[in-house]
């Protein structure tokens, strides 16, 4: 047997009585059945009490059964929040409730709740924001005895992932209006998916009771699923909630460890209603719930919810749940009808001739439990509206049923840009403003007859279809008798003399609460709940809103509709991060040599998305290596990969023209077989990349540009040139070259070695010349460009012959001692050249003039961009210089990268590039500063590693080989 | 044929150690070495019809750009797609693909009977009088092919754009972001089996073929040689 | 997730896309005044209703005009850049 309260078998839709599946809840063994959820097999056992309250530590238990409240929101060894009313049990699964301290029946901390009257909204701000500094002392002790679960950050995730989905028709919602709704829509043509957050289709089918004759529900159901299996058009997605609408009908669709990103062409929301709780005293009570709880109870888990039971009803559903209640052998105590008359309805009859007792005109004053579960319940008389008399009968029960209205599942069509109204006359919420390509159908939309919510979803999934031009039959007719009225009671509010009477049990707000955040000035429905914080708990105001809406309304005395609601957003119900990041992708680019330098030892580095050699040696061998590398440079010949600078070519009969534009230099007369620094900047005037234009043809150019920039230059240039109308092409061939730069007194001797179609002598190939030809038998483009300050050669070859290449230069190069060298070596080089790089020595404020630039500007061509800008800032005087330094202090801390330049204490400046020079014997870097400190021969302070004041000496640049005999050797 | 290895041949795909580690045995095909089928692949050809990947990066392919490109590629008797975004099989079953108004790309046919790519290679001369010009897409591009009733469902996990077969039609071509790299997906089926070819940067090949075979695991996809392709034809 | 119709490759989600700015028109930098160089390079219009912005689908790298109301944020139109620049645009000297 699975427990005392469990119905014998075939009871319960959802559990297989034939396998019975044993769990722990805290720490003791219950058994229950395979497909029960936590809440339904902890009922079966008789354990109601799940959970203690947010700031008070009430206990609490079952409410909703829908997944809808955060009073079953248990801890898993793995998971915190679990929602004890979806989460199926499995064998062994380890359970504890949350939020207690001690044991959950005896929690240490409720006696928070007796002092709840001390404790208004507001308090914890208003009692500790003073003195300046108390809050940050107090939050961390106040929100240990207010929190929810406990994360495991040991815990292994899993593997989460995402996938894009696309159909015609979505339908969220898989009760009856949806289930038809789906039908429809296929059976025209549509290609439907249909989602459900439950373990079955059905929706209220699986567990309301529309009428005297329940088996009709099921009949229906089984109608509808047939059609659905039957359909070929139709996917079905159970145990999945659809948790946001996004812009264009793009749904988040979550099920097990997927998101799913499902795109609609239209969608139909059956979403349903959610029924709501009263307000009266101890209304949390484990043992309080709502009639539907109740009756999902007994339908889907074959669970007795009690044994002698009062219905608090406003509305007739009240007595379909007592009729459900007394067939499976619960004695009902007692109907208390708010309402002061009942109309003679096939329910009330049923009920009454049933023989059970009805009060007419009475509400629950309070109920009344130990500290774990109700036991009774005092009834009084309503005296008027809100308000009842303060003594009244009591009547023992262990179970009460509330049912006194609805709010529609809105938060999908909210989402969708809907509006939420209030009609004070039904007490009833409704969505308006629907946008286009979504459609409500069922009780969402207002419509709760069974046969009236069938003929709403088949119109909906007609009109669905039919917006995408399939044609089916003829337009189905909206139904006439929605079945809505009287549905909601107006006012199910009974304030307690005591409180305890709680509108949001998430975060125990009560009556006075929200009443007290009015007077508090807070007038506005959205500024009560960020002071009050009711409807932002993990429901998020499903069973809070209407209540609060209501009581905002009358103590401003205004009608509801006036009120209005507060705002609905994703996500609909809480949702992991690890949903939101899916698998992790981390686009990484490698060079054709990459495995060259992995195998020759080097640290890689991440610059952009490309990994590069660092330097070649030891983890923390990197100024070791660096020197040593950089000296190989200077005295030898060293090799470096290149494959990560950009490439482009521009080519056609303007290409001169575009080029003259585009960059700041002059090229329209540049020869063939010769290289140009390029300077690019936009139209502000500031500098955003550089390289080298490399003509090899009258329509040919081929433009390095930096690793990190080469994406936006060619799409600058595509923009540009979809203005000009220039007659050019733009090719981004980066990824089709791959290339070295070899560089060193001996690099010519090596290169001779490989290469002997190109005339390689200081004559023949001068510095700046660029050469076809091919090297090591590779077709080749030779650049002879100085970055490194060295007799040097960039050679850029297909990318399939990098690997070669690079094999090919390092054996040529043997005799001569070539090493490789990292791009933290090749840093400091062209620093010691004075070269600066583009985004590391200057920002987005840089012009060329303030960093060494304004050489390469053709100053006499009509038009480039960021031309005129650059003539408009060179008129004022510069507030900033970037200037070369030295620290002739051996035993100063080396400045570092954004360390400030100081004039009297306050800044001036920041250091942009530093390194030790083994070549100039010490640091030097470069700094921005201001103009008049940017002279050489001048000291300027900067202010290094742990605060120290380092004096700079500024000088000339270069550092190296000021008459560039080296590079042009 | 005998089997070789990739670093014995001048062009050698972007993940060759990847597929060496994956038991590929290599054949040599023109100047590079293909993994042809895998040690203990199983049955290759079935795993291609559920859902296989395969490395084509050593085939032959090239591309041109420029105003004048479609008239010069007719002038060399290409059948050019109509539209951009279309792609288009030739008589020798070469495929060309037509990226936008001017610029296309043409990939060998998998038994690579097709000369096209190196005849056009061969014929392309920077010219002052024509607008067409070269774009290295052998070398800038890697190609991957996934195949098998799977593969849909397989690239919606890492790809934004509809691909499902009734919508996205054998020859159709997306240029789109695949695992958050840019690639070109061009539909192109093999005989009756469903496959994408995928062209996508050279340099990111590393990251996408693993990438790749972790959204495969699921649909129990797998690495297939360029044999079991040919089966499939 | 937004979807934008692009005229090249069709409609595609907007994370497709990179925004580049409304389409202005430059002054010519050779006689503009200062304060009309500065309105051109500093300023938009930034009006409530239909604008016309520069969109670029990043894997193609191609730029087209969309028409967009900056209320609704609905895309009215989109077109290629070439129904907007119809004509090779030329710069010239004051003094040439």
């Amino acid at each position: 047997m699975s427990g005392v309260n469990r119905l014998p078998a075939p009871a319960g839709l959802l559990v297989d009585h034939d396998q019975p599946i044993s769990f722990e809840f805290e720490g003791k063994r219950y058994k229950g059945l395979a497909g029960d959820c936590i809440a339904s097999a902890l009922a079966a056992n008789d354990q109601w009490l799940i959970s203690r309250s947010f700031k008070y530590h009430r206990p609490r238990g079952v409410l909703t059964m829908a997944g809808q409240d955060a009073n079953v929101l248990v801890q898993l060894p793995t998971d915190p929040n679990v929602l004890a009313d979806r989460y199926p049990i499995t064998e062994g699964l380890r359970v504890h409730g949350q939020h207690y301290t001690g044991s959950l029946e005896k929690d240490r901390d409720a006696w928070i709740g007796t002092f709840a009257k001390f404790l208004p909204i507001g308090f914890y701000y208003k009692a500790f924001y003073k003195p300046k500094g108390a809050w940050q002392k107090w939050a961390p002790l106040i929100r240990r005895k207010a929190g929810l679960g406990v994360v495991d950050p040991t815990v292994d995730p899993g593997y989460y992932d995402k996938q894009y989905k696309f159909y015609d028709v979505v339908v969220i919602g898989g009760g009856p209006a949806g289930m038809q709704a789906a039908v429809t829509a296929a059976q025209a043509g549509a290609e439907v998916l249909l989602v459900d957050e439950n373990p079955v289709l059905g929706g209220s089918l699986t567990y309301a009771r529309f009428d005297i004759d329940e088996p009709n529900s099921e009949v229906t159901r089984q109608r509808l699923l047939a059609a659905i299996k039957a359909s070929e058009h139709i996917e079905v997605m159970t145990d999945a909630t659809c948790n946001g609408w996004f812009t264009d009908n793009w749904l988040a669709v979550i099920r097990g460890k997927r998101l799913y990103k499902v795109r609609a062409r239209e969608v139909v929301l059956a979403a349903g209603v959610m029924e709501q709780p009263a307000t009266f005293g101890n209304n949390d009570l484990p043992g309080v719930v709502l009639g539907s709880a109740a009756q999902r109870l007994i339908r889907l888990y074959g669970i007795r919810p009690g044994r002698r039971a009062v219905i608090l009803t406003g509305n007739d559903d009240g007595y379909g749940v007592a009729l459900d209640l007394a067939a499976v052998g619960i004695d009902v105590a007692a109907i208390v009808d708010m309402r002061s008359q009942s109309r003679s309805t096939p329910l009330v009859d049923a009920v009454r001739e049933g023989g059970i007792k009805v009060i007419l005109g009475h509400t629950v004053y309070e109920a009344i439990g130990t500290d774990r579960h109700i036991k009774a319940v005092m009834v009084s008389r309503i005296i008027r509206r809100g308000q009842c008399e303060d003594t009244g009968d009591v009547i023992d029960c262990d179970l009460l049923c509330v049912s006194v209205g609805y709010i529609p599942t809105y938060q999908l069509a909210l989402h969708a840009g809907a509006k939420l109204h209030y009609d004070d006359e039904s007490a009833m919420f409704s969505i308006s403003d629907v946008p286009q390509h979504m459609r409500l159908a069922g009780s969402v939309n207002g419509i709760y007859d069974l046969d009236a919510v069938l003929a709403d979803g088949r119109r909906a999934g007609w009109l669905a279809a039919n917006a995408l031009g399939l044609k089916w039959e003829r337009e189905p007719l909206a139904p006439e008798n929605t079945g809505a009225s009287g549905r909601n009671f107006a006012w199910p509010i009974f304030p307690h003399p005591n409180g305890k009477d709680f509108v949001d049990y998430d975060e125990d707000l009560q009556v006075a609460d929200i009443i007290n955040a009015t007077r508090d000035g807070y007038e506005d429905v959205q500024l009560v709940k960020r002071y009050s914080t009711v409807g932002m708990g993990p429901s998020q105001g499903r069973n809070s809103a209407l209540t609060t809406a209501r009581l905002v309304a009358d103590a401003m005395g205004r009608t509801v509709a006036e009120t209005g609601v507060t705002t609905a957003r994703p996500p609909f119900a809480p949702e992991r991060i690890a949903h939101c990041a899916g698998r992790s992708f981390y686009p990484e680019r490698h060079s054709s040599m990459h495995h060259r330098h992995l195998e020759a030892g080097a640290q890689m580095l991440l610059a952009g998305v490309w990994l590069r050699p660092a330097y070649y040696g030891g983890k923390g061998e990197r100024d070791r290596c660096m020197s040593e590398e950089s000296l190989n440079v200077r005295n030898n010949v060293g090799l470096v990969d290149v494959s990560t600078l950009g490439g482009i070519e521009v080519r056609g009969p303007d290409a001169g023209e575009f080029m003259n534009r585009i960059y700041t230099f002059a090229y329209v007369k540049q020869q063939v077989g010769r290289g140009r620094y390029v300077v690019m900047t936009n139209e502000q005037g500031v500098v955003i990349d550089d390289g080298v234009a490399c003509r090899f043809h009258e329509h040919l150019y081929y433009v390095t540009a930096t690793t990190g920039g080469v994406d936006r230059v060619y799409q600058n240039m595509l923009r540009w040139n979809a203005q000009w109308r220039l007659n050019i092409d733009v090719g981004h061939v980066t990824n089709a070259w791959c290339g070295v730069n070899i560089a060193g007194p001996r690099s010519r001797d090596v290169l001779a070695k490989l290469c002997t179609d190109v005339d390689l002598s200081a004559q023949g190939f001068p510095y700046m010349g660029v050469r076809e030809g091919r090297v090591a038998g590779i077709p080749a483009r030779l650049l002879r460009v100085g970055f490194v300050g060295e007799l040097g050669y960039e050679v850029h070859v297909p990318q399939h012959g990098g690997e070669a290449l690079w094999d090919a230069m390092m054996e040529a190069g043997y005799a001569e001692g070539i090493k490789p060298f990292g791009i933290e070596t090749q840093r400091l080089l062209r620093l010691e050249k004075g070269h600066i790089i583009i985004g590391q020595d200057t920002d987005a404020m840089s012009h060329p003039g303030e960093v060494h630039l304004a050489w390469a500007i053709a100053r006499k061509k009509p038009f480039f961009v960021g031309g005129r800008s650059i003539q408009e800032i060179e008129r004022r005087p510069f507030s900033r210089k970037l200037a070369g330094f030295v620290v002739n202090d051996l035993a100063a801390p080396i400045p570092q990268e954004s360390h400030l330049v100081l004039r009297d204490n306050a800044m001036t400046g920041r250091v942009t590039s530093c390194y030790y020079s083994p070549t100039i014997g010490k640091p030097i870097g470069l700094a921005f500063m201001a103009p008049d400190q940017a002279v050489p021969g001048q000291t300027v302070s900067i202010r290094s590693t742990g605060g120290v004041l380092v004096r700079a000496e500024i000088v000339e640049l270069p550092f190296y080989d000021p008459e560039n005999k080296r590079q042009e050797m | 044929m005998a089997t070789t290895q990739p670093a014995q041949h001048p062009r050698r795909s972007m993940i060759y150690r990847i597929l060496r580690e994956a038991g590929a045995e290599f054949e040599a095909l023109a100047d590079a070495a293909v993994a042809m089928r895998y040690a203990d692949g199983g049955d290759e050809v079935a795993l291609a019809r559920r859902l296989g990947l395969a490395d084509l990066s050593p085939l032959a392919r090239t591309g041109f750009k420029g105003r004048d490109t479609p008239d010069w590629l007719v002038t060399q008797q290409v059948a050019i797609p109509d539209e951009p975004g279309q792609a288009r099989r030739q008589s020798d079953d070469a495929l060309v693909l037509r990226l936008s108004a001017d610029e296309h790309v043409i990939v060998s046919d998998l038994r690579t009977r097709s000369e096209l790519p190196a005849t056009l290679d061969a014929e392309w001369q920077l010219s002052a009088e024509r607008m067409c010009y070269h774009m290295p897409r052998a070398d800038s591009y890697c190609w991957f092919a996934i195949s098998g009733e799977c593969a849909t469902e397989m690239l919606a996990k890492v790809c934004g754009v509809d691909l499902r077969l009734d919508k996205f039609d054998d020859g159709r071509i997306a240029q789109t972001s695949l695992a958050r790299i840019n690639a070109v997906i061009v539909r192109n089926d093999l005989g009756t089996t469903p496959a994408f070819y995928v062209l996508a940067d050279s340099a990111s090949a590393d990251y996408l073929w693993p990438c790749l075979i972790d959204a495969m695991k699921e649909f129990e996809g797998g690495i297939v040689g360029l044999a079991a392709l040919r089966a499939l034809v | 997730m937004k979807i934008v119709p692009c005229p090249l490759n069709g409609p595609r989600n907007i994370s497709e896309f990179a925004y580049g700015g409304e389409v202005e028109l430059m002054p010519d930098p050779n006689t503009s005044s200062s304060e009309e160089w500065a309105e051109y390079i500093f300023f938009s219009d930034n009006p409530a209703g239909v604008v016309r912005e520069w969109w670029c689908h990043s894997a193609t790298s191609y730029w087209f005009i969309a028409e967009r109301n900056t209320v609704t944020d609905e895309i009215v139109r989109t077109y290629p850049a070439s129904e907007l620049f119809k004509e090779r645009v030329e710069f010239k000297k004051e003094s040439e």
